[in-house]
């Protein structure tokens, strides 16, 4: 048995379970935009792909939880015949579309045949699956393909994949909301002095994420000054050592971390931290933040109300 | 090697031990100066008063988790080098490992089920360390049972029967692992083995069993060399062949098992360390063994000291640095002894 063939692609897994959590309530749609832009319309995908969209898609799959709240945030729920898999379950009706997902290997990536019989006009994924990409498009399945790597770069995804579905007004509305929620948390924790936090994004091994992802731009938003500034990859592994010797006042547990914060006090030296002692161990709902779609803006105020209390009782 | 450099391997491993002991406890994310360190152990044994100057979170750090981790990573070592050891002489194949039997693949399938099963905060607890080490002694007990005709083992039926086995249980691991989802990472950690998680638990929990382990391997060194010269030479010299194997294979199996539940599967050590070891201190087990001990022991210390270090604050898996780092040392030992061999000729 050796685990370490199986290094590469369980790294990129845990990438895409990250963006894959679970659900909250229901957001209102607003109704689907009459399409204003012209087709054929051909952009520069987020794997740097150039992509050709003939007309606005009338069938379309979803492959990343995210990317399935976001074509129903843009009013294109009716549009939508398949999503990736279970983790697809928010908003509610996407529990009753077709799941494509569940092959390959390690079971995510999406059933080739599946996406093929589904007669689908675009399908709307995000980063990793080199292979199974080429293919469908060998089979002419037009893939585009996402990326948000911070809040900003969230916006203009949303914007672009109203571009691509004929929903650009829609697309304008929602992120000119989020970006209006953004504001109000920059307006009201931008002058606070900034709290040293830790993000759990798993564990064990303990879990966090580094500078360079989405989460941790959410974090910085919401005026954490991370004790991980200095990590060198997204997800490192980090040392409790130099946890305990950090100290950071609040620790974050993502919610699919699966423990308590009882739990986590208990661990080995734990008790050293001031964010234990002072009860300051928060569960924060993955669904929210590791979701790059339209449900962020709600977790980026979640997130500062656990970091600035005082700023939000008032 | 000669006579001299072989009378003083032993000690001079015993040496290698501490030191690297000193140097894992003193480095890490934060550095503790070894007179820091003893002053808080004194302190801690009531021998002295508390130290000033000495921030609380470092006597947290050396006692809750950095003490614990070298400790472990000592008696994972010596388990795994030890268990190499033994089945090596049994099987007299150099190829066997602590694995062999098929022990790490169930220990695998044990520590996955519980992890799939215990949502959450049953990862914290020693559950999956207990389920690894069922899984482990179960597998082995299967594969004994499976190369057992009659009233006497085969040892290459064993080695077949223990390969097929390692190769079930693989397939249906790899198949688990495709259904696993959020839990793929909790399995992958634990498939790339790690000391980090559990501190004195692990320690405790693992230790009773190492020991017994290690002292029956100790004791039994002498038959070692019996069955290392064949199983009819060893009956003729006296020695219950059959009873033997089942005692070695018991012995080892333990001492694999009680060393993956605790650490995951850390590849390398059990395999390599016998052998860098035979190049300097020769075959006979009685003076094999207990080094092999002491530089399994050393060895996981000085690789877990590298994975914790090496990128700092991040730490990398300790099973990847195992093989990064004892495989082109042992090539070296390989070719040097070769060459030496040669121009005797």
């Amino acid at each position: 048995m050796n685990g370490r063939r199986f290094a590469p692609v369980l790294v990129g897994l845990a990438v895409l379970v990250s963006g894959c959590a679970k659900p909250g309530a229901p957001a209102s749609a607003p109704p689907a935009s009459p399409s204003t832009q012209s087709f054929p319309i051909t952009l520069t995908d987020d794997d740097g792909v150039s992509v050709t969209i003939k007309a606005p898609p009338k069938r379309i799959i979803t492959f990343a939880p995210s990317n399935t709240e976001i074509v129903f945030a843009l009013g294109l729920g009716a549009e939508l015949v398949g999503v990736s898999g279970s983790f697809d379950d928010y908003p509610p009706q996407a529990k009753t579309i077709t799941q494509v997902g569940g092959s390959g290997d390690f079971g995510v990536d999406p059933n080739v045949e599946k996406v093929v019989s589904l007669h689908a006009d675009l399908l709307l994924t995000i980063s990793g699956g080199d292979q199974w990409k080429t293919r469908l498009r060998e089979l002419g399945v037009t893939v585009f393909t996402i990326n948000a790597t911070d809040f900003e770069d969230l916006l203009h995804d949303i914007r672009t994949v109203g571009e691509i579905t004929g929903a650009s007004t829609a697309a304008a509305t929602l992120t000119g909301g989020m970006a209006a929620q953004a504001q109000a948390v920059q307006a009201a924790v931008g002058h606070e002095p900034r709290v040293s936090c830790f993000f759990e994004a798993y564990y064990p091994p303990l879990t966090t994420v580094g500078p360079h992802t989405f989460i941790y731009d959410l974090l910085s938003r919401a005026g954490c000054d991370s004790v991980t500034a200095n990590a060198k990859s997204d997800y490192p592994e980090w040392s409790v050592d130099q946890l305990v010797a950090e100290g950071p006042a609040v620790y974050l547990v993502a919610s699919e971390s699966g423990v308590s914060a009882a739990a986590v006090a208990k661990r080995p030296g734990f008790s050293a931290i001031p964010a234990v002692q002072g009860g300051k161990v928060f569960l924060v709902s993955s669904d929210l933040i590791s979701r790059p779609g339209p449900r962020v803006a709600e977790g980026l105020m979640a997130l500062a109300r656990l970091l600035h209390p005082a700023v939000f009782s008032t | 090697m000669t006579a001299r450099s072989r009378r003083w391997a032993t000690p001079a491993l015993g040496l290698l031990l501490v030191t690297s002991i000193l140097a894992a406890v003193a480095f890490g994310a934060v550095a503790i100066a070894p007179w820091t360190t003893a002053r808080l152990i004194l302190w801690k044994l009531h021998l002295a008063a508390r130290p000033t100057g000495v921030p609380d979170s470092t006597a947290v750090i050396l006692f809750q988790l950095r003490l614990p981790r070298v400790l472990l990573a000592a008696l994972v070592g010596a388990a795994l080098a030890a268990a190499g050891t033994v089945f090596q002489a049994l099987f007299r194949n150099p190829m066997a490992d602590p694995a062999i039997i098929g022990v790490s693949s169930g220990a695998a399938l044990g520590a996955i089920v519980v992890i799939l099963l215990g949502a959450g905060g049953a990862l914290d607890a020693m559950g999956v360390s207990a389920a690894a080490f069922v899984g482990a002694l179960l597998t082995a007990f299967v594969v004994y049972r499976l190369a057992r005709l009659g009233p006497s083992v085969q040892v290459a039926t064993l080695l077949l029967s223990g390969i097929a086995v390692a190769a079930i249980v693989s397939a249906v691991i790899s198949l688990v692992m495709t259904f696993s989802g959020q839990n793929i990472r909790s399995i992958y950690f634990w498939l790339l083995g790690g000391l980090g998680a559990r501190g004195w638990q692990s320690v405790i929990a693992a230790s009773p069993f190492m020991a017994t382990g290690i002292v029956i391997a100790m004791w039994s060194a002498h038959d070692l060399n019996l069955i290392a010269l064949g199983e009819e030479r060893a009956a003729q010299l006296g020695l219950d062949v059959e009873r033997f194997k089942i005692v070695s294979l018991a012995t080892g199996s333990l001492l694999t098992a009680a060393a993956v539940s605790v650490s995951g599967l850390i590849g390398f050590v059990g395999l390599m360390t016998p052998h860098i070891l035979r190049l300097l201190v020769g075959a006979d087990n009685r003076r094999l063994l207990p080094a092999s001990i002491l530089g399994g022991a050393s060895f996981m210390i000085l690789a877990d000291l590298v994975a914790r270090t090496a990128v700092r604050p991040e730490e990398i898996p300790v099973g990847a640095v195992t093989a990064v780092l004892g495989g082109p040392f042992f090539l070296y030992l390989l070719r040097r002894e070769r060459k030496a061999a040669r121009a005797r000729a």
